[in-house]
C-alpha cells in the first residue's frame, strides 16, 4: 500500500517531527511505502508532489490543526487522526488504513 | 541561491494577494466616511458626524495594516511561516521611518532571504527545535529592522528633507515643470515619502494664498487609482480576479482621493505600473495647472471639486490623466501577453 501523509500540531516544534517519524517507521515495519509531509513552524518540509498525491492508495493527515493547501488531496481516501495517536500508536493506525 | 531573482514577481504577488483585502476595506470605509462629510478648506469636516468618524477610524485601522501585511506575506512566499514574524515587523518599522509601501517590499524581501539563508544552516538536532520559534525569529526581526531603521530610514529622512528644499527653490517660477515634478512625484511611491513630500508642498502653499501648486497634486492624487481601476474595466480579460476587484476598490478610493488605491497593481507589477502612473498624474498636473485649476482644500480627488477653482478644467486634468493611464497599462500588458504567446 502507498500511503502520503501530512502532520502537523498547533506550535509545530516537536510533535510534528515526531508523529512523522513514528508514522515512518511503523510503515516500515508493516511494509508500506510512506511519504510524510509536515506542516511545522519551519513551513511545509518534505512536500508531497502532485505525482506523490496521485499515487498513493489512501491519504493520512495527523494534525491537530488544519491542514495546509487540502485541496490537492480531492477525490482521495482521507483518514483523519490526532497526531497524539500518531505518536502514541502508530502501528495501529497504518495497520487501520487497509480497511475500506 | 536556490531562490532566483526570477522568481522575486511570484514573491511580490504573494504579498499582494494577502494585502489586496486590506486596502479594499480600508479603502472603501475611508472613502465612505469622506463622501459623506462636507469638504472645508481644511479638509474633510468630521466635527458633526461622529458615526462616520469611527468608520473614517476602523478603516483607517485596516489601513494601517496594509505595509506590514505585504511584507510579512512576500517573506511568507520566500520562506514559509518562519518568513512571517520578521516580514511583519519590517513592514511595522517601514511605515514607522516613513518607507512607505515600497519600504514594505523591500522589508519583505529582505526578510524573506534572511529566513531562507538561516534555514539552510546546519544545526545540531538538538537546537533543531528552538530553531523555528527562538532563534530564527528574534535574529531575522533584528536584522530586518536593524536595516530598516538604519539603513534605509535614514536616507529616506534626508531624501524628503532634500525634495522639500528643492521644491521650495524651484518655487512657482516654472509652473509647468513644477506641475510635472509634483505629478510624478505624487504617484511614484502612492502615500509613501516622496508623495507626501509633494502633497505637503502642495498644502503648505494653500496657507500662503498659493491654491495651483495643491490643485495641480490634487489631480494628481487621484489619477493612480482611477486609471488602473478604469483599466480593469476597460480591459477585464487582461487582468485576473484579484485584479479587478481591486480595480472596483481603487475607482471608489480614487475618488475620494486616496492614491493608495494603487498599491496593489504597483507592488504586482512595478517595473510597468509605477512609470505609467507617474506619466499619468503629471499630465493631469499640468492640465490643471495651465488650466488654472486652484485646490483650496489639502485633500485630493473629484470629492474636492466644491472647493476647487475652474473645475471644468480639474474635471479635464482627472479624466485625460486617468485615460493616458488606463489606455497606456492596458496596451502595455497586451503587448507583453501577445509576446509571451510567441515565445
Amino acid at each position: 500500500m502507498k500511503i502520503v501523509a501530512v502532520t502537523a500540531c498547533p506550535t509545530g516544534v516537536a510533535h510534528t517531527y515526531m508523529a512523522a517519524a513514528r508514522l515512518e517507521k511503523a510503515a516500515a515495519r508493516l511494509g508500506h511505502a510512506i511519504k510524510v509531509e509536515t506542516q511545522g513552524s519551519m513551513g511545509i518540509e518534505n512536500a508531497l508532489s502532485a505525482d506523490d498525491v496521485a499515487g498513493a492508495d489512501v491519504v493520512l493527515l495527523a494534525a491537530g490543526i488544519a491542514v495546509r493547501d487540502r485541496e490537492r488531496f480531492a477525490g482521495k481516501r482521507v483518514v483523519e487522526v490526532a497526531v497524539q495517536d500518531a505518536i502514541k500508536d502508530p502501528d495501529r493506525i497504518i495497520a487501520g488504513l487497509g480497511g475500506a | 541561491m536556490g531562490a532566483r531573482l526570477s522568481d522575486v514577481k511570484r514573491y511580490l504577488l504573494s504579498g499582494v494577494s494577502y494585502a489586496i483585502p486590506f486596502v479594499a476595506c480600508g479603502g472603501i470605509m475611508i472613502a465612505a466616511a469622506i463622501a459623506f462629510v462636507p469638504m472645508t478648506a481644511a479638509g474633510p469636516d468630521f466635527s458633526h458626524a461622529p458615526f462616520l468618524k469611527m468608520i473614517l477610524d476602523i478603516g483607517t485601522a485596516a489601513f494601517s495594516f496594509l505595509v506590514p501585511v505585504l511584507a510579512g506575506y512576500v517573506a511568507f512566499g520566500i520562506a514559509d511561516r518562519p518568513g512571517l514574524v520578521p516580514g511583519f515587523v519590517g513592514g511595522y518599522v517601514a511605515n514607522q521611518v516613513g518607507a512607505g509601501f515600497l519600504g514594505g517590499l523591500v522589508a519583505g524581501l529582505l526578510a524573506g532571504f534572511v529566513v531562507y539563508w538561516i534555514k539552510k544552516l546546519k544545526v545540531p538536532a538538538a537546537l533543531r527545535p528552538v530553531m523555528p520559534i527562538l532563534v530564527i525569529p528574534v535574529v531575522s526581526a533584528f536584522a530586518v529592522g536593524f536595516v530598516m531603521y538604519r539603513v534605509v530610514g535614514l536616507p529616506i529622512k534626508d531624501a524628503m528633507a532634500f525634495l522639500t528644499r528643492w521644491l521650495a527653490t524651484m518655487g512657482t517660477g516654472n509652473s509647468v515643470l513644477l506641475a510635472i515634478v509634483l505629478g510624478a512625484m505624487i504617484a511614484f511611491d502612492m502615500g509613501g515619502p516622496v508623495n507626501k513630500v509633494a502633497f505637503f508642498f502642495g498644502a503648505a502653499m494653500i496657507k500662503e494664498g498659493n491654491f495651483a501648486v495643491m490643485g495641480a497634486c490634487a489631480a494628481a492624487i487621484c489619477i493612480p487609482p482611477i486609471g488602473l481601476g478604469l483599466a480593469t474595466v476597460l480591459g477585464p480579460r487582461l487582468w485576473g480576479d484579484e485584479e479587478r476587484e481591486a480595480g472596483y476598490a481603487g475607482l471608489a478610493m480614487g475618488m475620494i482621493g486616496i492614491t493608495e488605491g494603487a498599491i496593489p497593481f504597483a507592488a504586482a507589477d512595478p517595473v510597468r505600473v509605477i512609470p505609467t502612473i507617474m506619466v499619468g498624474s503629471s499630465l493631469g498636473s499640468v492640465i490643471a495647472m495651465l488650466g488654472g485649476v486652484g485646490d483650496h482644500a489639502p485633500h485630493g480627488g473629484p470629492i474636492v471639486l466644491p472647493v476647487v477653482d475652474h473645475r471644468l478644467a480639474y474635471v479635464a486634468a482627472i479624466a485625460a490623466g486617468s485615460l493616458f493611464v488606463a489606455l497606456a497599462i492596458n496596451a502595455w500588458k497586451a503587448l507583453a501577453a501577445r509576446r509571451e504567446e510567441v515565445r
